[in-house]
This record gives structure tokens, C-alpha cells and sequence, in this order.
């Protein structure tokens, strides 16, 4: 482009739009390239053609002015905010009538996690382990959001039917990449969850590059998940990429193929145990009924012994009365040769008690006589 | 009271009465009506015994007939 000077004598000299002209066409010439920094300054109204903002370095405070078309930048969905950091990519541009220097994006993502946004959602309590619901152990539907035709619907589905064959799973496909990826996965979970039977929903997407995995840390689709009635399980990317649905998620899986064995129970595994359970629950039951009637069989034995036991027992202590009875009996006295002498019934016990010529009675051990006294001493 | 005891309630009874019995300190008669209240109890505890072990079987075969 050619820029008119006007020449006073050796001094060449431009107008102001012609030196913001030739700049401009200078910088035009300058290649396309991406910019990483932190927005600020947000600058976005529906009548402006143009959203714009400033873009800081965080190292050095070093400040560059960004514009993009509105229509564009709506169209990205990004939901920016200031701190957030963003890859920009564009060329060096001069805005003419101001002689402004900036930057004309062309596409815009965001980089990184957004510490700000994880710090924020976490203050609210959207990551906290209490908010985190049980996973069913037997899902009588299970919602599986992917990509279509992606790795990781095949790997949850070999894995879901492979561990429990009569499993019900509903498949949502949807873009899990992109500037409509969040959106998307947000309108299929609420989708899903309002299918009936399902019990639990699994969002699965496989490995890719930092950017593609953005999608799944958007603040809408993260408070999506954290909002959803039933409990959500997530594997996306590898096990080192952390996006900030995982932890708003019930369950995260480190791979699809893990998220299906969260959702269903082996059921080979679960017929053993039950098996298992049902032989133990026999022989427990048999081991106490035999158990119970040995101790009946022992007190049984007590019983029929006890009886007999009494009468001996009595019959014994009958034996040893009698034995005691006949012991003091005067009849075992007369035996010894000693006699028993009356006088008219009353047993005479001194000389004194008879006089001369009285007639006594005499009993002995065996039989007795009559006696009349000779001599009283 | 027309209701059966429970097999541990009539367990326990038994072992009271043996153990009275064991004592000697029941009268003969009572002792003898105990002794037939013991046999009493022995059948019930028996029965419930027997009942437990017939039952446990029809599971099991039913269990086994329901395997796949």
C-alpha cells in the first residue's frame, strides 16, 4: 500500500491517517498466532459489534487490548470471566481512527482448569464428599453419555455386559468436543434422567488433549452434574487429567472401563457368594439343631436317671433310720443279757422301790417270769 | 394357658425340674409329677428339634432343585 508524505523541502511528513494506515498494512502483514493470558476488562454490549478485553501476562503484569467479533465470541459459550486464562488466537491489529494498537482475535479457548472457578464451586460446597450419593448396586437402568462412535462407549458397554449380562443401558450420544460439547452433555443428562428406570449415570469420554477435555470442566456443565437427581459417575480422559466434573461427580472413574465396573456387580462373582452364603446358612442351621439336641439328649438322660436316683437315695436314708431305730431299742439291750423287773406295770429301778415278799414281773430278751422278793439291798 | 412354650422356654423348664430332681430336695410325690412334666417336655423339645431338621431338608433339596 502506498502512503502519500508530503515533502517540505528535505523533511518528509505524513498526516496522522496516513502514518495509521501505513502501520496498519505494516502489521497486517504479520502472521496469525495464539496469545496465552488472563483476561480482564471484559468489555461485551449487544450493540457493539465487537466484545473487547484486555489480556495480562501474569508473570510481568505486561498488558495487551483484545477485540473479537461479537457474534463470534457469543458463539464460543465461554462464560468468561476476569482471571480466567485463555489462549487467544489472532493477529496484531491497529485500530486507525485511534491509532490503537491490539489484538483481532480470531478463536478464543479457554486453558486451564480455572483455579478461580474451582476455588469458587468448591467454597459452595459442590465438591464436598458429604454431597456425594451411594451408587446403586443394582441399577435396573443405566444412562451412558459418549461420544458417538467413541472408544469409550465400546469400553463401558464390553465391560457392563461382560460383568452383568442383563444389564439395561441407554446410550446418549452427544459431542464430547467443542465449543457445543458442554451444552450438549448437559441437555443429555437432564434427558436422561428423566428416562425411567434409570438409576445411575455414567458420562464417559476418552483421552484427548488439554483443550478438548475443557468442556467438561464448564461451570454449567459441572453444576449439571452436582445438580443431577441421580448419582453420576465420570471417566474422562486418562487418570492424570483431573477435569472439574470429576469432582462433582458421586464416583469418578480413572477410565471408561472402570466406570463400568462401578455401576454393575460381577454377577459370576455375586451367584458364588450368594451360593456361598446359602451352603454356610445350611450348615449353620443344621450345626444348631444337632447342637440343641445333644443338650436335650444329655438332660433327658438326667431326667430318667433322677427318679431312680430318689427312690434309692430314700430308700437308703429309709435303711439308715431303720438301722438307728433298732439301735435304740431295749430289745437290743435285753439281748446283752440285762432284763427289765416291773412291779405292777411300773419298771423297778432301786432296791428300795419293792418290799419283801412282793410279787414283780421279769422280762428278758426272749419271754419273761413272775418272782416274788426275797431280800431288799 | 393353651399356647405351647418355646422351645427355649421348655428347655429351660426341663433343666429346672432335672436339676430340682438332681437336689433331692422335692417330696416324692412332687418329684414324680415332675418327672412327668419333665417327659412332657422332653417330647415338645423333641418335636420342635425334629420339625427344625424336616424343614431344613425341604430347603435344601428345594434350593438344589432351583440351582440352574
Amino acid at each position: 500500500m502506498k502512503v502519500e508524505a508530503i515533502d517540505y523541502g528535505d523533511r518528509r511528513v505524513y498526516s496522522v491517517g496516513a502514518f495509521n494506515r501505513g502501520v496498519a498494512s505494516w502489521l497486517s502483514r504479520l502472521p496469525t498466532v495464539w496469545v496465552e493470558g488472563e483476561v480482564t476488562e471484559l468489555r461485551r454490549q449487544a450493540r457493539w459489534a465487537s466484545v473487547f478485553f484486555t489480556l495480562k501476562d501474569p508473570a510481568d503484569g505486561a498488558c495487551l487490548g483484545v477485540s473479537m467479533p461479537r457474534g463470534q465470541f457469543d458463539g464460543l459459550r465461554l462464560d468468561l470471566a476476569d482471571g480466567d486464562r485463555v489462549h487467544v488466537y489472532g493477529r496484531p491489529e491497529l485500530f486507525e481512527a485511534r491509532g490503537e494498537f491490539r489484538l483481532r482475535a480470531l478463536s478464543l479457548e479457554r486453558f486451564g482448569l480455572g483455579e478461580r472457578l474451582k476455588q469458587k464451586l468448591a467454597a459452595e460446597g459442590l465438591f464436598a464428599a458429604e454431597r456425594k450419593r451411594q451408587l446403586p448396586f443394582l441399577p435396573r437402568r443405566i444412562g451412558l453419555i459418549t461420544g458417538n462412535d467413541a472408544a469409550a462407549k465400546r469400553d463401558v458397554l464390553t465391560t457392563i455386559t461382560s460383568r452383568f449380562p442383563p444389564a439395561d443401558v441407554l446410550v446418549g450420544e452427544t459431542y464430547v468436543q467443542g465449543p457445543r460439547a458442554a451444552g450438549a452433555v448437559i441437555e443429555t443428562l437432564r434427558a436422561l434422567s428423566r428416562e425411567p428406570g434409570v438409576d445411575v449415570i455414567v458420562v464417559a469420554r476418552g483421552g484427548g488433549s488439554f483443550e478438548d477435555l475443557l468442556p467438561f470442566s464448564d461451570e454449567r456443565l459441572v453444576r449439571a452434574i452436582a445438580a443431577c437427581p441421580l448419582p453420576v459417575v465420570t471417566a474422562v480422559g486418562h487418570e492424570q487429567d483431573t477435569p472439574l466434573c470429576d469432582l462433582a461427580a458421586d464416583a469418578r472413574a480413572s477410565t471408561p472401563s472402570m466406570a463400568a465396573r462401578l455401576v454393575v456387580p460381577d454377577l459370576a462373582d455375586l451367584l458364588q457368594r450368594l451360593d456361598r452364603a446359602r451352603a454356610g446358612l445350611e450348615r449353620g442351621t443344621r450345626r444348631t439343631v444337632e447342637r440343641e439336641r445333644r443338650q436335650l439328649e444329655r438332660t433327658h438322660e438326667r431326667l430318667d436317671r433322677a427318679p431312680r436316683l430318689l427312690l434309692e437315695r430314700g430308700r437308703a436314708r429309709l435303711e439308715h433310720a431303720g438301722g438307728r431305730l433298732r439301735a435304740l431299742s431295749p430289745h437290743a439291750t435285753l439281748e446283752r443279757g440285762y432284763s427289765i423287773v416291773r412291779s405292777e406295770g411300773a419298771i423297778v429301778r432301786s432296791g428300795t422301790a419293792v418290799a419283801r415278799g412282793e410279787e414283780v414281773d421279769v422280762e428278758l430278751a426272749e419271754g419273761g417270769f413272775g418272782a416274788r422278793v426275797e431280800e431288799t439291798r | 394357658m393353651t399356647d405351647e412354650p418355646s422351645f427355649e422356654a421348655a428347655q429351660k423348664e426341663l433343666e429346672e425340674i432335672v436339676h430340682r430332681l438332681e437336689s433331692g430336695e422335692a417330696p416324692l410325690d412332687e418329684a414324680l409329677r415332675l418327672w412327668q412334666r419333665g417327659e412332657e417336655l422332653y417330647r415338645l423339645c423333641r418335636n420342635r428339634l425334629d420339625a427344625a431338621e424336616g424343614r431344613i431338608e425341604e430347603l435344601a433339596s428345594r434350593a438344589e432343585a432351583a440351582k440352574p
